[in-house]
């Protein structure tokens, strides 16, 4: 019999099979990480350090768009001509949603500006909190769409965080170390899935135009 | 008849068939695909899948589209609505007819 749920989850599953999503996701943490590298080398106080905090939202938003188009190149050029074209459904998720996830993002936001804003002592577990939070966050996804690779990466964030935490290198500094870290080790994890698969999926040699004409 | 019989007996006969159901459902997924995709996910062959298809389109419930993406021929499929509506009654349908047996 068929099994129709696990067909849906495969086809999901497939976008990642070529490890090109992780390579993207693990050049925007590395970015982060350099980014934040920069924001704790600035001066304290000085102009540099200001602006860095303003381009904030500048860096995240353009690292992103800058990895999604990088990561279609990529997919023109490896995926498609090997495993075929597919294009995914995008998600229209409702105004709920996206006020709850807001939500929680300004909430995860405060509190974190809030305990940078507290000490010294407290700002040296910034790492392990980012960690955590990323950690969960990669559980969910890992969960949602079954991917066991993602289960482990979940726990080397956690593991990353608390380790950068407990060396005492704890602020920006720790940030930035934690980001770069596990930035490589996203982008390490999606290079070794891209050799796999370039293994597993030769190219195929051109044939006879496709599709129910051809017969 | 019994309840439970008139249920597979109800079972939307095009969607039903393996292959198609099999293809149904990755389309259900996705926006597009094309005919490499399809094949290496349904593991038919390229005669197989083209019947199958040709039987999806015939229904009204997948639209073949023959593009090219630069000077490569491209097969894109998707669902349409009709297509999306059957394999959501019939996904509905074959789930109540598990439970009851």
């Amino acid at each position: 019999m068929v099994d129709i749920e696990k067909i849906e989850k495969r086809t999901v599953r497939s976008f990642y099979e070529d490890g090109l999503f992780e390579i993207a996701l693990g050049a925007v943490f590395l970015l982060l990480g350099g980014y934040f590298f920069a924001q704790a080398a600035a001066p304290e106080g000085s102009t540099l350090q200001d602006v860095l905090s303003i381009l904030f939202v500048f860096v995240i938003g353009s690292s992103a768009f800058l990895a999604s188009r990088i990561l279609r190149f990529f997919k023109r050029r490896i995926t498609y001509p090997r495993t075929g074209y597919v294009a995914f459904k995008k998600k229209d998720s409702g105004p709920g949603k996206r006020v709850a996830t807001a939500v929680v993002a300004g909430i995860i936001g405060a509190s974190l500006a809030a305990l940078y804003s507290l000490s010294p002592s407290v700002r040296v577990l910034l790492p392990a909190l980012n960690g955590l939070l990323l950690a969960v966050a990669v559980l969910f996804f890992a969960n949602k769409i079954g991917l066991v690779r993602f289960f482990v990466l979940a726990g080397l964030s956690a593991a990353i965080g608390f380790a950068v935490t407990a060396a005492g290198i704890g602020d920006i500094k720790g940030v930035s170390l934690y980001y770069g870290l596990f930035g490589a080790a996203v982008a390490l994890s999606g290079l070794a899935t891209l050799v796999v698969y370039l293994r597993r999926s030769p190219r195929p040699a051109a044939e006879a135009p496709e599709g129910p004409d051809a017969r | 008849m019994p309840a439970d019989v008139r249920l597979l007996a109800d079972l939307d006969k095009v969607i039903h068939e393996p292959a198609r159901l099999a293809l149904t459902a990755i389309l259900s997924v996705v926006e597009s695909a094309d005919f490499l995709y399809l094949q290496r996910e349904t593991g038919l062959t390229k005669g197989n899948l083209s019947s199958h298809l040709a039987k999806l389109e015939e229904a009204g419930y997948a639209s073949i589209e023959k593009t090219y993406r630069g000077r490569v021929p491209l097969t894109l499929v998707r669902l349409t609505d009709a297509g999306a509506a059957a394999y959501k009654a019939y996904r509905a349908r074959f789930k109540r007819f598990l439970e009851k047996t």
